[in-house]
């Protein structure tokens, strides 16, 4: 097709044999292509190879009524049990064979109604009489209950007394569950109702909400904090169990995790405590698999330890005790490792771990502050850079001046750090000793 | 538990390669310490393990140029076979009979080759110590750290490691059977605990001495020290503490700081 188009712009001869070929073959082609029900447009859209599987069945798309049937359409009134007054109501109806359709209206079967229960005088007389309820506000709610299909917040609404949605639930949950009892011919039947089963409790009604709403209210930052506390909160039950199952009773009982509640002034020192107490546990539960070996070498012990505490802590953590441990001049792993001496790295490393933290709250205290202050941009998150001991290492005897924290922060920001060098206290050196 | 035992430790002085003497360790003490009950009871035996090995010089070959010994032997140079009953090292494949089982201290292996391998030691026990055995790595050096230093006959190159044996609950019997030995760290006992007294066993004349203090290549043996590591360790703990503190007064600064904004109006 384009060929000899383009042969014809280029004013090239054609070829009597390329001609005839090609009128052979684009028949050829055509045939193969020819579709059944769909036009040729639309076949050539699924790249004009047919499926494997036909995915629809083609002869579905062309599907006239069958010729014997005769369908029409007829303006007809149509009536429907879900109307309870008497009003006409017109319809185009498919019509087949002069025959309407029979049945009720297709949609009526949605029109769900709840079973409220109705009370005669003397059952409310011997069941259901309550202090704060009168008679007649009780008959109101019934009617309301009814005519709203119990959907409370309406009643509420509606309700000339005012009453609270949890209120108006309570007195018609019980009223029902009184009923039902009373009306029960064998305990066994009303077993199975819903309403017996889950009874209505105001109370945690109220809590549920009060919840669901500080839940929504919350701050992002304050999920964030949530979902931490929620996760050690996890863990520390968890080593809690394993240490409970080692049989080392060492460990500490701490109730403030266990009840989580979102209040922004016991976020940080939660999150301050619950590491230490998480770390407990897992001491515990490390020394007690460490006696079940009934052997062990003493470097193994303390990685073992050293590990504990840092479960806890992210791998960026644990490179930067590395390296403040590298910045004081201790051996990563001690070269003598007598008992006194794991303690004390062990021991050391667990202050380090603290300083870090340490370090991190002040940050956060610090970025506080001055978006409280400023509206400033909070302060970015410490970054490897921040070293809290000099990088050169460690060394007996000579003076050299530490180098302050570095923080990136963001502007006009209030320092409450000294300056460098002169008021910062020489740090003690083994000399000293 | 860890804090309060540094804290409460017997001031011993730490152990020198040249004085056997008998150190009483502090029992792992826990917040309970009233009820010490035996299980927090622990021995350990420090040990060192390593190689040392000659270059063998006009006599080397080219698979045998160096001749090499691994070891394992207590850190005070006391006899470790009070707790051990043998070790087995096991050599390169490419060895003649690669697993060697040694009974008797020494407990050592000497051999020539031109490889550097790792060395698995397995350390077995008595029975009324330990029955499963336990195993430490050894990389076998020959070689100089100084490459570009030329090879000596004199000077051999030693590499050793220390570390200890920590049995966590002793059994009654071991206990007995090693208080007041030379080779191991005992433990200090409850108050009223009384052990039985160990079994004299008359073994200086009839077994061969198995402390290696007059070891032929004693002389090249490392002395580990925990002082200087004690050290270090305390001075560093210092600066973190002081440091703790410094940010802790920080920090409450600044929380009161941020108190009086909240409380005040925004601008």
């Amino acid at each position: 097709m384009g060929g000899t188009d383009a042969k014809d712009i280029l004013g090239l001869p054609k070829t009597p044999l390329s001609l005839t070929q090609e009128k052979k073959s684009r028949p050829q082609k055509e045939s193969h292509r020819k579709p059944d029900g769909i036009s040729r447009e639309v076949y050539a859209l699924t790249g004009g190879v047919a499926p494997l599987m036909p995915s629809i069945d083609v002869t579905h798309l062309k599907r006239r009524p069958p010729p014997d049937e005769k369908v029409a359409w007829q303006w007809l009134p149509v009536k429907s049990s879900a109307r309870n007054d008497d009003l006409q109501l017109f319809h185009w109806v498919r019509v087949v064979n002069d025959v309407p359709p029979s049945g009720d209206y297709s949609f009526a079967k949605y029109n769900k109604s709840v079973d409220v229960l109705k009370y005669t005088d003397d059952e409310y007389e011997n069941h259901l009489t309550d202090p704060v309820w009168s008679k007649e506000e009780t008959d109101q709610l019934f009617e309301y209950c009814e005519r709203f299909d119990l959907r409370f917040t309406v009643i509420a609404d509606r309700f000339p007394l005012s009453r609270t949605v949890e209120e108006l639930k309570d007195r018609y949950y019980s009223v029902t569950r009184s009923l039902l009892r009373a009306r029960a011919q064998s305990p066994s039947d009303l077993a199975n109702h819903p309403l017996m089963k889950e009874p209505y409790d105001m109370t945690r009604d109220r809590e549920r909400k009060r919840a669901l709403s500080m839940v929504l209210s919350q701050s992002r930052h304050q999920e964030k904090k949530d979902a931490e506390i929620l996760a050690e909160a996890k863990r520390i039950t968890e080593m809690r169990l394993a240490a409970r199952r080692a049989a080392e009773p060492d460990v500490p009982a701490n109730e403030n995790i266990g009840s989580v509640s979102p209040s922004s002034n016991s976020q940080l020192p939660a999150t301050a405590v619950a590491p230490s107490t998480l770390t407990m546990a897992d001491y515990a539960s490390t020394l007690a698999s460490l006696r079940m070996l009934h052997v062990y070498l003493r470097t193994y012990g303390l990685e073992q330890m050293v590990q504990a505490a840092s479960s806890a802590v992210g791998l960026r953590t644990i490179k930067r005790v590395e390296q403040t441990l590298q910045d004081l001049g201790v051996n990563l792993k001690p070269k003598v490792p007598t008992k006194t001496v794991c303690d004390e790295h062990l021991e050391l490393r667990k202050e380090i771990l603290t300083l870090l933290n340490l370090q991190k709250q002040l940050q956060y205290k610090e970025s506080e502050g001055s978006s409280h202050r400023e509206g400033a941009y909070a302060s970015m998150p410490d970054t490897p850079k921040d070293r809290v001991f000099a990088s050169e290492p460690f060394s007996f005897g000579a003076e050299r001046p530490i180098k302050k924290e570095q923080k990136r922060k963001g502007p006009g920001r209030q320092s409450d750090t000294p300056s460098p060098a002169h008021k910062r206290p020489r740090k003690l050196k083994a000399s000293d000793l | 538990m860890t804090s309060s035992s540094s804290s409460k430790k017997q001031a011993q002085d730490p152990p020198e390669t040249s004085e056997p003497t008998l150190k009483s360790l502090r029992t792992k003490m826990t917040k309970s310490d009233e009820k010490k009950k035996l299980k927090d009871i622990e021995i350990s035996v420090p040990l060192v393990y390593g190689n040392i090995a000659f270059w063998l010089g006009k006599k080397a070959s080219e698979y045998q140029s160096h001749k090499w010994t691994v070891y394992v032997r207590g850190a005070t140079n006391e006899d470790i076979s009070v707790v051990i009953k043998k070790v087995v090292f096991q050599l390169h494949s490419s060895f003649n009979n690669p697993t060697r089982v040694i009974e008797e201290p020494p407990f050592e292996v000497s051999e020539s080759g031109w490889g550097e391998f790792e060395i698995a030691i397995t350390l077995h026990f008595h029975s009324d110590v330990c029955d499963k055995p336990l195993s430490l790595y050894h990389h076998l050096k020959l070689y100089p750290e100084d490459e570009s230093g030329p090879l000596t006959m004199k000077k051999p190159v030693v590499v050793e490691h220390y570390d200890e044996i920590v049995f966590p609950d002793p059994s009654e019997s071991f206990l007995a059977r090693v208080q007041n030995h030379p080779a191991l760290t005992f433990p200090r006992l409850p108050s009223g605990y009384n052990l039985p007294a160990p079994m004299q066993v008359d073994d200086n004349g009839k077994k061969k001495r198995g402390d290696t203090k007059d070891h032929s290549m004693g002389q090249w043996f490392t002395s580990f020290s925990e002082a200087d590591e004690l050290l270090q360790l305390a001075a560093a703990r210092q600066q973190v503490q002081a440091h703790i503190a410094k940010l802790r007064r920080q920090i409450s600064l600044l929380e009161g700081q941020n108190q009086t904004v909240k409380t005040g109006s925004d601008p």
